[in-house]
């Protein structure tokens, strides 16, 4: 009886949805992950990606070195839009890292296995993701190393940061994010680490991976403590999904520009958040999978959740539009219904129908199961949904700054080289960092797999 | 297992009961209705919208649940399903307020050439009524019949039925409950805007039928056949519903707030100056404690969440708060200085209430109390 487990037996129906290979046991589970770690060295594709991700990098490290000895006039910013480019990638960024979140606490909470093979490197990619998100706000101070002038430290200046500024609320905000997830991540890894003190043959690499695995021993007490230990730690980092982009979104809404004050942002910007990051956990899997022969570890089941997941938030995000779109003509407010018509009849408009298209029209393709269970198909349209859901932060921030309240104040903004060559740079800088990872560490919780593969195998003796 | 029989005579008597509950209240209601015609319309939109919250939530959970499956659906489908059957006599019931549209003691007149004059017209109003209902209306008939075609053991391509229809069925659900909040709700104050919320009028019916059918099946639980599957882990997970629900319409509530606090434009804050100040502060108060945080930490408790009877309570205050929450979003628009209490506001939803749990109880009592052939639900019985 229970061949299946009745919670996933919707979808376990159809066939090639299971979220783990069959004839898996728990030494080949071990094999395949940590041998991409230890014993399969590096390709030459591998190699060809992390120089293109480093030069890009290097790219950045120049536009940033410029930039601290030029200021941000570099920049394509000036009255009256201030925020550009910067503020665009921060909140793009800060979005694609909130999936990893999501797939690591929230759906561990929720008991949803299937999220076991994809949770490491989505995690991976929150961290990432949020270094990129954290280095614009401070670059884009004008004076970057008076940062830490946002913390509440007792100086002698009498500075005090204001407490009533969302922006001040993002300082803690996106810290304790940082934070909590290289916790959770780091925790996570600990038993993976042990693997790999023990099965590398190389004393350098048994030494390094035995000081990050902390003497874990795989005891039963060792056992007990961590499992409470992650609990805890994914109940910290639940609300932190919601939390963060929240305060983000009120880093807009809290000003009275029309375009930037509506209620709706909070849940609004939650969803934009998951949406753009599934995309990305997408766009990683879909070749990760297929270079490194994962397809039993991150099946057809997962991309189609995923699919889902991305399908759901998208129509929470397309709701928001509509909605935002009728209050402006509702509310009777001319400002308001002025910005909605400069949106999609002003100078932005080619941008705003791009967004329209890429964000919202064409991702309602997720409805066929088909392209949800089809990896290129999947993996195109993550791109999609990235680019719209970047678009859709330039429109926010530029379209509601550059036409406010007086004719004479509007303005256009254009980006400069240098708008671009952060933003690209920060991609390189995520690259990088994930190719590393891949690398060094193993990309699959190698422990939780054992467990699936227990779990599978109790199903089908019942 | 199944058999409703052991049950019928006291569902029966229940039926009888409500239904004289309800005439009483409603002919209570109708010489309120004579007696004072605004005053009556503005207690009558209170109790219809309680009652309809709890109904439109029963169908979107239904939904939901068709869409991602679950075992925590399994015990209370049936109450889900029959408070989604209650359409027909709630569209019945609308007619008071589609008469008294064109009150001015209700719905303040909006004229002139603007988009909302037009948005807010009669005819435009009246069609979207028709509109929402008849939307509900079917998608409410297709899952419940699908559901009774699924007892009989017709199960050929049912489930993949079942989460066709509830896809684009959740969207409409969002979609409708929405426009019927602007037009019911915020119209009431045709100056304010805000655009969250319609996401607030969807889950505040989720939340107000979540506790709902969670007393449902708790004196369902008493007897068989549901108290062979009521098991404290069945519970524990409503319980979970119940929370997030709880926190959702927290984090919507205070995100509207503060968005409004914090900018302070003359469009939007008279709503919440009014609703915060004068004899409104207290009530305003009494729904953030317990509305809000008293459920909230009552519910972070497993032995809360897993013993019935606690949690069925915490169900029960909560709808209780459902409807004085209700109260301070609307009577606030008539009476800015502090509540004002007209005998009618308390007769309309014990009327409206009356008929509704009649025919809830006759819709649950034509099928049986617990799913048959479902294959989501194999093994849930015997595992518990």
């Amino acid at each position: 009886m229970a061949a299946t487990d009745p919670e996933n037996a919707a979808t376990l129906v159809s066939p090639g949805s299971e979220v783990l290979g069959p004839g898996h046991t728990y030494g080949s589970v071990t094999d395949k992950i940590s041998s991409i770690v230890l014993t399969r060295g590096t390709g030459k594709k591998y190699k060809a990606g992390l120089a293109l991700a480093i030069v890009l990098l290097l790219m950045l490290n120049y536009a940033v070195t410029v930039l601290m000895a030029v200021g941000v006039g570099i920049f394509g910013i000036n009255v009256p839009v201030g925020w550009g480019f910067a503020i665009t990638n921060f909140v793009w960024w800060i979005g694609i890292g909130h999936a990893g979140t999501l797939i690591s606490a929230f759906l561990l909470l929720m008991r949803q296995k299937w999220r076991t093979s994809i949770n490491r490197f989505a995690e991976a990619m929150t961290l990432f993701a949020v270094a990129c998100a954290g280095a614009f706000p401070v670059l884009h101070m004008g004076r970057p190393w008076l940062a830490y002038w946002l913390f509440p430290y007792p100086d002698t200046m009498g500075v005090w940061p204001q407490f009533r500024s969302p922006l001040v609320w993002d300082v803690f905000a996106v810290s304790t994010y940082a934070t909590v997830s290289l916790l959770f991540w780091y925790v996570g890894l600990i038993p993976d680490l042990a693997t790999l003190r023990d099965r590398a043959t190389k004393k350098f690499k048994q030494v390094i991976y035995g000081i990050f695995a902390l003497g874990w021993r795989g005891s039963a007490r060792h056992w007990k403590r961590y499992e409470m230990a992650g609990l805890l730690l994914a109940g910290l980092a639940t609300p932190l999904v919601v939390s963060v982009h929240t305060v983000v979104s009120f880093d807009f809404t809290a000003a009275i520009i029309p375009g930037w004050h509506s209620t709706i942002f909070p849940p609004y910007f939650v969803a934009g958040a998951i949406y753009s990051g599934f995309a990305m956990v997408i766009a990683l899997a879909v070749p990760l999978r297929k270079y490194y022969g994962l397809e039993d570890f991150l099946t057809i089941r997962h991309l189609d959740n995923m699919g889902k997941i991305m399908l759901a938030t998208g129509l929470i995000v397309a709701y928001s539009y509509i909605m935002e779109t009728f209050m402006a003509f509702y509310s009777g407010n001319p400002y308001d219904r002025f910005m909605i018509m400069n949106r999609m009849t002003g100078p932005y408009a080619p941008v705003y129908w791009v967004l329209i298209a890429v964000n919202l029209v064409i991702p309602q393709v997720l409805w066929i199961s088909k392209i949800r269970r089809n990896p290129l198909w999947l993996w195109i349209l993550s791109f999609s949904v990235q680019t719209g859901m970047w678009l859709e932060r330039f429109i926010i921030i530029v379209t509601s700054l550059h036409r406010d309240f007086i004719p004479s104040s509007w303005g256009m903004f254009y980006p400069t080289r240098w708008d671009w060559m952060v933003f690209i740079g920060t991609i390189g800088l995520f690259f990088t960092l994930f190719y590393l990872f891949i690398r060094f560490l193993p990309m699959i919780s190698i422990f939780e797999m054992r467990e699936l593969v227990h779990k599978t195998a109790e199903e089908s003796t019942h | 297992m199944n058999d409703i029989d052991a049950l019928r005579p006291k569902l029966d008597r229940l039926q009888r009961g409500f239904l004289l509950i309800g005439v009483l209240g409603l002919a209570a209601c109708a010489f309120g209705a004579y007696s004072n015609w605004t005053l009556f319309l503005r207690s009558y939109l209170i109790g219809y919208i309680f009652w309809l919250e709890i109904a439109l939530g029963c169908f979107a959970i239904l939904m939901l649940h068709h869409m991602v499956g679950g075992k925590w659906g399994f015990i209370i489908r049936r109450s889900l399903e029959a408070g989604s059957r209650t359409f027909p006599l709630l569209a019945l019931l609308f007619i008071p307020l589609l008469l008294g549209h064109s009150d001015k003691g209700l719905y303040p007149a909006v004229t002139g050439s603007s988009f909302k004059a037009f948005y807010l017209s009669p005819d435009f109003f009246t069609g979207r009524v028709v509109f929402y209902f008849a939307a509900w209306m079917t998608l409410a008939f297709f899952l419940n019949r699908w559901s009774s075609q699924q007892d009989t053991g017709t199960t050929d391509g049912l489930l993949h039925r079942f989460q066709a229809l509830c896809g684009p069925g959740i969207l409409i659900y969002g979609f409708t409950i929405t426009f019927a909040a602007i037009d019911w709700v915020m119209a009431l104050e045709p100056n304010f805007f805000s655009t969250i919320f319609g996401m607030i009028f969807i889950i505040m019916p989720a939340l107000a039928a979540m506790a709902f059918v969670i007393i449902v099946t708790m004196l369902l639980a008493k007897r068989k056949p549901v108290s062979d599957v009521a098991t404290p882990l069945k519970f524990n997970d409503l319980g979970n519903l119940l929370l997030t629900f709880v926190m959702l319409w927290a984090y919507l509530s205070f995100s509207q707030f503060l968005i409004i606090w914090a900018g302070n434009l003359q469009d939007e804050i008279p709503w919440y100056t009014v609703r915060a100040t004068g004899g409104w502060t207290w009530v305003a108060m009494f729904i953030i404690l317990f509305h809000f945080a008293v459920p909230f930490i009552l519910l972070l408790n497993r032995p809360v969440k897993r013993n019935m009877k606690a949690l069925a309570a915490v169900g029960g205050a909560l709808i209780v708060m459902g409807w004085i929450d209700l109260y301070w979003f609307i009577v606030p628009s008539f009476y800015p200085l502090g509540p004002r209490f007209h005998w009618t506001d308390f007769v309309t939803p014990i009327g409206i209430g009356g008929f509704w749990l009649a025919f809830f109880v006759r819709a649950l009592k034509s099928k049986p109390l617990l799913p048959l052939h479902d294959p989501r639900f194999e093994g849930v019985v015997q595992h518990g």
